[in-house]
């Protein structure tokens, strides 16, 4: 079957198979290798993408559910070819180790902050919770999406 | 495990008559997709391989939310759990739910999952459901024969069973407006942070200081095959005797009627010890927040 | 050469710096490749199909419905594949030949043109065994009468130093003696004996483990994949199916996560085996989360029986000890885990009457491997908990009795007999730092419920990388027509933040801005520069120094050119700024740029050419040792490792008496390693290493059923820690007694940050309970099981404090 997604702005239209997740068709078929998967049933996080501006895990979601629908990965978060606030965060806080969980969680992060620029410690916690980090014991990850917040605040 | 999903048909209707057809059709050999939090982990392990997968999120219908003062609130098939805590009037009155869904899987998981997705899956673990239970919710049930309310204490059948014929399917559950004055919580035992239940107790009580119109509910996941309420316990909070007292005595009845299994989450022993440990933590804060 | 000499200057411009890492912004941008990325067009997919029994005999493999499938390209058995694979004990499989040793191991392969046909066929074959009895406990397969797992035992391939023993499920055993241990206990005022356990556990790691591999016709075999030591993957694929070298090509991208899991040769050979059987295409094949439970290497368990003597005023005079590490069925990286824990066997104190046992022990489980700390958190488990329960039995505050018996630089005597060398660390800093920081000595505050209670806790550690004598690194540091440089290393940073040390390390010998160094991201066997392995916290030190020796070697080379420019001879002459300058005149100068490449006069004539630095670090006075002695062959003392690095860790947490659960409050980690050379992601081990051993004590364990079936072989029953399980506070405390012959003084970090959290935690438990802790993983129920068999009261007198609250309150 035909789907039609919007993948950081662009217009794909693919050929999917009922048993595709979201999470096969953006790395098999548009290419968009950032999207990690370490569990494959929902556990880890690291294929977390924003779907119409909320994060979810891409290995549970079919690609046909998608279809229409607005899909955001790290990549859509630059702005030419810049690196975003948060993204710039990750690395001078040393919240990247390994790398395989980052884009995952800047793009949690992302949706927190667009939400709420003023979280707490806890708040970013929370929204982090669903998101597995093996590295950095995830204290600077939370130090960085802290810091990025006042990108955020208008 | 799989790394891709077994081979089915996937349909996306978008009238509820014509997802009753579907299910009509397949007689039991189809499954509904809402969240598919749970549909799809089960689909890549094999525990689940239907010929067919319906995709309801299409059935406007379905995604009613909706207070009615003085009668309830009606959660339909397609509402998200995080839709449903976003809603003002879930945090003002119906805190039991709120609390239990707020503590359900997590921030991602919640984009996707549903309230009827959680209990339609039937995992004695399941969250949300002691807290429908406490609050007597209503579970409408609809098939191509016609539909009917099916009270959730009877919803709940065995491990993963339900009441639901294989051509049914929820459209909706409505919970009832809670007790007046009510106050409710969700307590989770767990390993870490992010894990299903060891042990869960929801519990609502209303009118904690006057014996004769106090209410008091508990109900428990991951204590027995089904996630289940302990009416026995209800009647004894009339008495007006020291609270105390009543704790204890609603405890040793709590512990008769469950029966926990050993996982790997937790053994029998440790699950019937967090019973009478929550259950007196649980009731003490309610009674001195009423 | 002066690469030894000199040690620490107080003006480094980017040593010591904390620079964010240099892969982290293509890390960022998604950008970044790991080999779960990689595709190669045509290639084809594998599918493994797994035992179903834990231990027993393979009657019948019948895959002709397997065949049937449409885009099967082959089917691949046991016998088709005739290799022995190990690292130190040739002992394994490509697939299960004849016998299964644990549920779940491979059996058969099948390859074909897309995943979903491979899972398909997968499913169709067959196989019968005929069960054996299986032992999953190793002190159950120390019995005379356990069921044996390797019959052949006394024929496998083994390397210099490690002692299996036929006709046992010993996969190797070792022994030392250090003075009088016998007369020493009798001496004693207090004999005191414990048992402790770890079970196994796993790695974890984000990326699961996968291969493409292509078998050429021309027999070079490439393969990518996501290991941590390529060139062990290189050299151990060589040794074990007869393959030249330079036939190997490993190609290793980014890798998500580590730990150990990923450092020897794991599914390597039986791709590319497979790449050959399918008619010499590519093949990728890609565990699952499930699959990477039941198939890739884990961590060892431990049993461990420890015997302490000491006199009345704390100091331990005799120590007599017993690992046995759960190697599961093959003896890999276990038997060599089982010897670092042998030669490190006192934890880290100087006790001069020492016997000591350790041995790796096969069972019908899956095999065990390294994992961050290669032994020493399983074996610290007990030390440090044993060391708290002596304190408490002389009365002694646990710090003091640490800080009485610490190892100390030019004093200490190792287990082995060497001397722990003068400029080694310094424990009794870590100590003392760590205790302050979490206001040692001064009670902990009340907890604001009365059914919890709180205390603290404090346990020190000790290890240096546990590697042969001659483990080598080396580098390349090639200078580019701009005057930039690229660095070629053996090593791999998967997130140690390595690769940015060497940067800086080489950008402050050259005198260059850290942005005009490239350290290669992606490496290949065939255009990098050696090292071992990557492992032990080995590379800022031993690839530290060979880059470092490097720099130093085109430092040389440049100032040779610049020589013959500006006709000064090149000790007058010194680089800064990107520029060769003359000592005292810095205004006499020519540009980097202008000699890096050779120099070229005005008239077209030139001198000198492109400039590349070689570099290199081998260990130094190291030996082998036997392993009935723990002596060198020759009988003088035992030197294992290149350095020892030492640390304290000390938590304070807060325990819930109604759920036995454990919270910690606060958490200092002290590490005395030499130089930072980047604070920052110092500091980033220290925090990730916390939390990664605070997961491993509180919650992580590999379960199995009776049958020998993994019971928890998912995330969701197999439980890591999360954001909203770490501790409340963390204090990094980085302490720098420089080595003389490390990089600016510099030791490796990133294995100790794990050792000795789960025995702080334990002790913590004491304090505030009482109650000794004796296995891990302290989860609510086990920490509350403990308490019900040795305070039961304190379970009563909580639920009663919570009754009275609502007395109190109501």
């Amino acid at each position: 079957m035909k789907i039609t997604l919007t993948v950081n702005g662009k217009k794909y239209e693919v050929d999917v198979k009922p048993n595709e997740t979201l999470l096969d068709v953006l790395r098999d078929k548009i290419g968009i290798k950032s999207v990690k998967a370490g569990c494959w049933r929902g556990e880890c996080g690291i294929c977390t993408v924003l779907l119409d501006g909320k994060p979810v895990k891409s290995c549970l979601v079919l690609a046909a559910e998608a279809d229409g629908s607005e899909i955001v990965t790290v990549e859509g978060l630059m702005k030419d070819g810049r690196l975003a606030p948060l993204q710039k965060a990750f690395i001078e806080h040393g919240a990247i180790q390994c790398g395989f969980c980052t884009s995952a969680f800047v793009l949690t992060a992302h949706w927190l902050l667009s939400r709420n620029p003023n979280v707490t410690r806890e708040e970013v916690i929370e929204a982090i919770n669903g998101l597995i980090c093996r590295c950095t014991g995830y204290e600077q990850i939370i130090e960085a999406i802290l810091a990025a917040a006042k990108y955020y605040k208008k | 495990m799989s790394l891709i999903l077994p081979k089915f048909e996937y349909y996306k209707p978008s009238t509820l008559d014509e997802a009753l057809e579907l299910l009509a059709k397949f007689k039991g050999d189809a499954r509904i997709l809402a969240g598919g939090t749970d549909l799809i982990v089960d689909l890549r392990s094999r525990i689940k391989k239907p010929k067919a997968v319906i995709d309801i999120k299409g059935i406007k219908e379905l995604h009613k939310l909706e207070y009615i003062e003085g009668k309830g609130l009606i959660v339909g098939a397609t509402v998200t759990l995080n839709e449903l805590l976003e809603h003002p009037i879930v945090k003002s009155k119906f805190h039991v739910l709120y609390d239990s869904v707020r503590q359900l899987a997590d921030m991602q998981l919640r984009n996707r999952a549903t309230l009827v997705g959680n209990i339609c899956n039937a995992s004695p673990a399941a969250d949300s459901a002691p807290a429908l239970l406490v609050l007597d919710a209503k579970v409408k049930a609809v098939s191509k024969r016609g539909e009917r309310v099916i009270e959730i204490k009877d919803f709940f059948k065995w491990v993963k069973k339900t009441a639901l014929e294989p051509d049914e399917m929820v459209t909706e559950v409505f919970i009832p407006e809670p007790p007046e004055g009510s106050r409710g919580k969700y307590y989770k035992a767990t390993r870490n942070v992010e894990d299903l239940a060891i042990v869960g107790v929801a519990g609502l009580v209303a009118y904690p200081n006057e014996p004769s119109k106090r209410i008091v509910r508990l109900a428990y996941a991951s204590v027995a095959p089904t996630p289940i309420r302990i009416y026995e316990v209800e009647e004894l909070f009339k008495r007006d005797e020291p609270l105390p007292k009543l704790i204890d005595e609603a405890v040793n009845i709590a512990l008769r009627k469950v029966s926990p299994i050993t996982d790997v989450r937790g053994s029998d022993w440790y699950r019937r010890h967090l019973v009478d440990v929550l259950t007196r933590k649980l009731l003490i804060e309610l009674f001195l927040e009423g | 050469m002066d690469f030894y000499g000199e040690v620490v200057s107080l003006t480094f411009k980017v040593v010591g710096k904390s620079i964010p890492r240099i892969d982290g912004l293509i890390k960022a941008s998604g950008e970044a490749q790991y080999a779960f990325d990689l595709e190669i067009p045509g290639m084809l997919w594998a599918k493994l199909v797994r035992s179903t029994i834990a231990h027993g005999i393979i009657k019948k493999i019948d895959y002709s419905e397997a065949l049937k499938v449409k885009g099967v390209v082959a089917v691949v058995t046991g016998k088709d594949l005739p290799y022995k694979l190990g690292i130190y004990v040739g002992d394994r499989d490509v697939l299960a030949v004849d016998r299964v040793l644990w549920y779940g191991q491979p059996v058969v392969a099948v390859v074909a043109d897309s995943l979903e046909a491979a899972e398909e066929a997968a499913e169709k074959v067959v196989v019968e065994y005929e069960p054996l009895p299986a032992v999953l406990d190793p002190e159950e397969a120390l019995k005379p009468d356990a069921p044996l797992l390797h019959p052949k035992l006394g024929e496998y391939r083994r390397a210099p130093g490690f002692n299996p023993i036929p006709g046992t499920n010993i996969a190797s055993k070792y022994e030392l003696k250090k003075g009088d241990p016998e007369k020493a206990f009798k001496e004693a005022d207090v004999v005191i004996e414990n048992k402790f356990k770890a079970p196994m556990v796993s790695h974890v790691y984000l990326e699961t483990m996968n291969v493409i591999a292509w078998y050429h016709r021309d027999g070079t075999i490439e393969i990518w994949s996501s290991a941590q030591s390529p060139f062990a993957v290189r050299y151990l694929m060589s040794a074990s199916l007869g393959i030249p070298l330079h036939k190997i090509i490993i190609h290793r991208p980014f890798i998500g996560g580590g730990f150990g899991g990923k450092a020897g040769l794991n599914l390597e050979p039986l791709v590319a085996l497979l790449s050959k059987h399918a008619g010499y295409r590519p093949v990728r094949l890609l565990l699952s989360r499930e699959e990477n439970f039941y198939i890739a290497p884990v961590r060892t368990g431990i049993i461990a029986y420890i015997k302490t003597g000491a006199r009345k005023d704390g100091r331990i005079i005799a120590h007599d000890s017993t690992y046995i590490f759960d190697s599961g069925g093959y003896a890999d990286y276990a038997v060599n885990v089982a010897r670092a824990a042998w030669y490190k066997c006192t934890g880290p104190y100087d006790i001069p009457n020492v016997h000591c046992i350790s041995m790796a022990v096969y069972t019908n489980k899956v095999y065990a491997t390294a994992f961050r700390g290669f032994g020493h958190m399983e074996f610290h488990w007990a030390v440090e908990r044993q060391l708290d329960i002596l304190a408490h039995e002389l009365g002694i505050d646990p710090l003091e009795i640490r800080l009485k018996n610490a190892l100390l630089p030019g004093k200490g005597v190792l287990p082995t007999g060497e001397k722990l060398r003068e400029d080694a660390g310094r424990l009794d800093q870590c100590l003392i730092e760590a205790a302050k920081a979490i206001d040692w000595g001064k009670p902990p505050e009340k907890p604001k419920e009365p059914w919890k209670v709180r205390g603290k806790g404090i346990a020190a550690l000790y290890k240096g990388p546990a590697e042969p004598p001659n483990a080598a690194a080396s580098a390349i540091v090639k200078f580019n027509e701009d005057g930039s440089v690229d660095v070629l290393v053996g090593t791999t940073d998967y997130g140690q933040g390595t690769i940015t040390s060497l940067a800086q390390i080489v950008a402050e010998e050259l005198g260059l801005p850290i942005e005009k160094v490239h350290v290669r991201f992606y490496l290949d066997t065939d255009a990098n520069a050696y090292t071992w392995q990557t492992v032990g916290s080995r590379s800022t030190f031993q690839d530290g120094n060979a880059v470092l020796m490097a720099a130093r070697d085109a430092k040389r080379k440049i100032l040779e050119i610049a020589s013959q420019v500006l006709h000064v001879r090149p000790e007058n002459l010194e680089l800064r700024d990107e520029k060769v300058c003359v000592k005292g005149e810095p205004w006499e100068c020519v540009s980097l740029q202008e000699v890096v490449f050779g120099y070229t006069y005005p008239n077209g004539h030139t001198v000198g050419g492109p400039v590349i630095g070689v570099g290199y670090h081998m260990p130094e006075r190291r030996t082998y040792l036997d392993p009935t002695t723990g002596r060198a062959p020759d009988g003088s003392p035992g030197a294992p490792t290149i350095f020892i690095t030492f640390g304290a860790q000390a938590v304070e947490i807060e325990l819930d008496l109604l759920t036995g659960k454990v919270e910690i409050l606060r958490y200092a980690g002290a590490f005395d390693i030499g130089k930072a050379i980047n604070p920052l992601l110092v500091k980033g081990q220290i925090y990730g290493g916390a939390v990664m051993a605070m997961s491993l004590g509180l919650f992580e364990e590999l379960k199995y059923g009776k049958d020998g079936r993994l019971l928890n072989p998912n995330l969701t029953d197999y439980k890591v820690a999360r954001a909203g399980d770490i501790p409340k506070k963390m204090i990094p405390i980085i302490i720098e007694n420089p080595q003389a012959d490390g990089p600016y003084g510099a030791r490796g970090l990133a294995e100790n940050v794990m050792i000795a959290l789960p025995a702080a935690i334990a002790n913590a438990i004491y304090n505030a309970t009482g109650v000794n802790i004796y296995e891990m993983p302290m989860t609510p129920e086990n920490i509350l099981k403990a308490i019900k068999e040795q305070k039961p009261e304190l379970i009563e007198k909580a639920k009663k404090a919570l009754m009275e609250y609502l007395e109190k309150k109501g």
